[in-house]
């Protein structure tokens, strides 16, 4: 009984960190350019469907965990600077009209690109085993993704909080003059700060993909929990995103055992709980 | 009797609308086109409401809308309401949804507030699916009556015929959309407005600006829920996909492209946008690519929308003989 409750954690943890990967990516974004991306969703789901299109030309799961997320930043880059870089002076209520746009279209042309049912993706070679620890089972696949998930966010820790790029980045949310005044070339960052969080999404769809697969309205679904997240976490914040993400992920897997049909509705419900007793969120103050 | 310039802006604003209504199944090649296009023009015409007057982005449309047609629907094959009561309960149930999703919302400002109206729009979503033994799942509600106008008991009208149903949606439309004029000029409407523009001021000035914008979406609750449950008329059907995300979007687009802040934009954003679903859907099943590429063209260059745009392209083709500000100065000195 107690290692059905630690495999719905460990399931929760995994939820959790992709979660986490998606929210923290639009939560940069937020921070550093002031813009609200409402096509975050639509971006995790060309790294599903980027994913699907490596591992069935190449067989090679590894390879799709570098080329899709590059892909999608690639494709983010572009966008930033054909649209995007000039909507940043917009009020929010534009951003989002014209992000939803694009999720719009970026939905379509998957649909055109891959079909309208759905792709499944083979669990990676290698990780298809299960993990014994004496009576306990666990797909390998899943702790792979655990662990991948933190490194990733070790590593954005790092390089937001000890490297030049890093600083410039908080400098630039505090302050984005001042920081253009002092010789930086805020274009070029604003730039690579927007691909480096739409591609932080991709690599939640990557992840995701050999467990969930690649389906056209997953990016909806997708961004209405990462939505969840950052109400809960905070916009800005790395910390808010880690234990937002992990939040929901938990809530979703432990009512799986116990609700299955209404796990996806308790997230909606700790949201709703959430700006009841905490309108400004667990780490907001007013 | 002399007409001061806004009832006569008033009059000619609802004498377009009711020429497009009596034009429309002329023109249209089927009533029942003309009346879905009607049923999204209230719906667009509600969201207007929110985001036009009151600076509101509500993501939570479709979950009015859907609310609407499903309690409409149920209340009709379950205990057998009549029409209007069945309408009245889709307009309750719309206008509750409202309540209860802007209350919540509206505790946030900003972007948080539009992240919650679209989170509770995928919750709304999902209890519609979990509780498919009600609402039918992704099968949808299937055999929705179309019961006929009747009084006490009276049957008066049957509206099986496309052409009489059509008519009588369009009764019901110019009746909210004149209503939705009076509201707006209103000093309700006044109140909305400058919400809309400063929010701060509107409460420093003393006005409960919190309770003004939940009776704002009590109000565009009540007419999308109208709207939802003629849309079960018309289809005597109700899909999932009325309470889906996508159409809390395609609302919201229809509002955006018709022109935000005119009540004729929003007839004028639901024709077009349901006349090119129309024609485009059987050609090319990808068209909804071009609302994507639309909504940005129209964010970018044309912030009035189609209205806006037709307005410009007037006054550009006709140059009035008298330029718009003496106008005003004579409405204030009437005042």
């Amino acid at each position: 009984m107690l290692n059905v409750y630690l495999f719905q954690v460990l399931n929760g943890l995994g939820l959790g960190m992709i979660y986490f990967l998606i929210s923290v990516g639009l939560t940069i974004i937020f921070g550093l350019l002031n813009f609200v991306n409402f096509a975050h969703g639509a971006f995790f789901l060309l790294g599903s469907y980027l994913c699907y299109t490596v591992v069935t030309l190449t067989g090679n799961f590894w390879l799709s965990l570098f080329v899709a997320p590059l892909g999608v930043a690639l494709l983010a880059w572009i966008t930033e600077q054909v649209l995007i870089k000039r909507a940043y002076h917009l009020p929010h209520t534009f951003q989002i009209l014209i992000t939803l746009g694009m999720a719009l279209i970026i939905r379509e042309a998957s649909i055109m690109i891959w079909g309208p049912i759905g792709k499944s993706v083979p669990t990676p070679a290698g990780l298809d085993g299960v993990f014994r620890l004496g009576s306990f089972a666990y797909p390998e696949y899943r702790l792979f993704m655990i662990v991948f998930a933190a490194v990733i966010g070790l590593l954005l820790w790092f390089l937001l909080e000890r490297t030049r790029f890093g600083a410039l980045v908080r400098a630039g949310s505090e302050d984005t003059e001042t920081v253009s005044l002092l010789g930086t070339n805020i274009f070029k960052l604003f730039s690579l700060t927007f691909a480096l969080g739409v591609g932080l999404a991709g690599v939640a769809g990557v992840l995701s993909a050999p467990i969930r697969g690649a389906h056209p309205f997953l990016g909806e679904e997708v961004l209405g929990i990462a939505f969840v997240v950052v109400v809960i976490g905070g916009m800005g914040s790395f910390t808010g995103a880690l234990v937002g993400g992990l939040l929901v992920g938990l809530v979703q897997s432990l009512m799986t055992t116990i609700w299955p049909q209404g796990a996806s509705l308790m997230i909606y419900g700790a949201m709703a709980a959430v700006i009841m007793l905490r309108p400004y969120g667990l780490f907001g103050r007013s | 009797m002399s007409t001061t310039p806004t009832s006569s802006i008033w009059r000619g604003t609802t004498l377009l609308a009711v020429a497009a209504v009596v034009l429309m199944p002329v023109i249209l090649p089927s009533p029942t086109l003309a009346t879905e296009i009607l049923i999204f023009a209230l719906a667009a015409l509600a969201s207007n409401l929110l985001l036009g007057y009151t600076g509101l982005l509500s993501f939570g449309q479709g979950v009015f809308f859907g609310a609407g047609s499903y309690c409409s629907a149920l209340v009709m094959i379950h205990w057998h309401f009549g029409l209007f009561p069945a309408l009245l309960v889709g307009i309750l149930a719309g206008a509750l949804t409202a309540f209860v999703i802007g209350a919540l919302a509206i505790r946030r400002t900003g972007i948080y507030f539009v992240m919650l109206t679209l989170s509770f729009s995928q919750m709304a979503y999902f209890v519609a699916y979990t509780m498919s033994s009600v609402t039918g799942g992704d099968n949808g509600l299937l055999n929705v009556p179309r019961p006929p106008v009747s009084v006490l008991g009276f049957e008066l009208l049957s509206l099986a015929s496309p052409l009489v149903f059509y008519g009588f949606v369009a009764l019901l439309f110019l009746a909210v959309f004149v209503a939705a004029r009076r509201v707006i000029h209103s000093p309700f409407g006044s109140t909305l407005v400058a919400i809309r523009e400063n929010e701060n001021r509107a409460s420093a000035v003393g006005y409960d600006t919190r309770q003004f914008k939940v009776l704002a979406f009590v109000l565009s609750g009540a007419i999308t829920g109208l709207a939802g449950a003629l849309y079960a008329l018309l289809l005597n059907f109700v899909p999932l996909s009325n309470i889906e995300l996508a159409t809390s979007e395609h609302i919201l687009i229809m509002t955006i492209i018709g022109g935000t802040g005119s009540l004729l934009g929003s007839l004028l954003g639901a024709g077009s946008i349901v006349l090119l679903g129309d024609v485009l859907s059987a050609l090319w099943p990808r068209w909804p690519m071009l609302l994507g590429l639309a909504l940005i063209a129209v964010v970018m260059f044309l912030r009035g929308g189609l209205w806006g745009g037709l307005l410009d392209l007037k006054n550009r083709l006709i140059r009035s003989p008298e330029p718009p500000q003496p106008d005003t100065r004579q409405k204030d000195a009437a005042q």
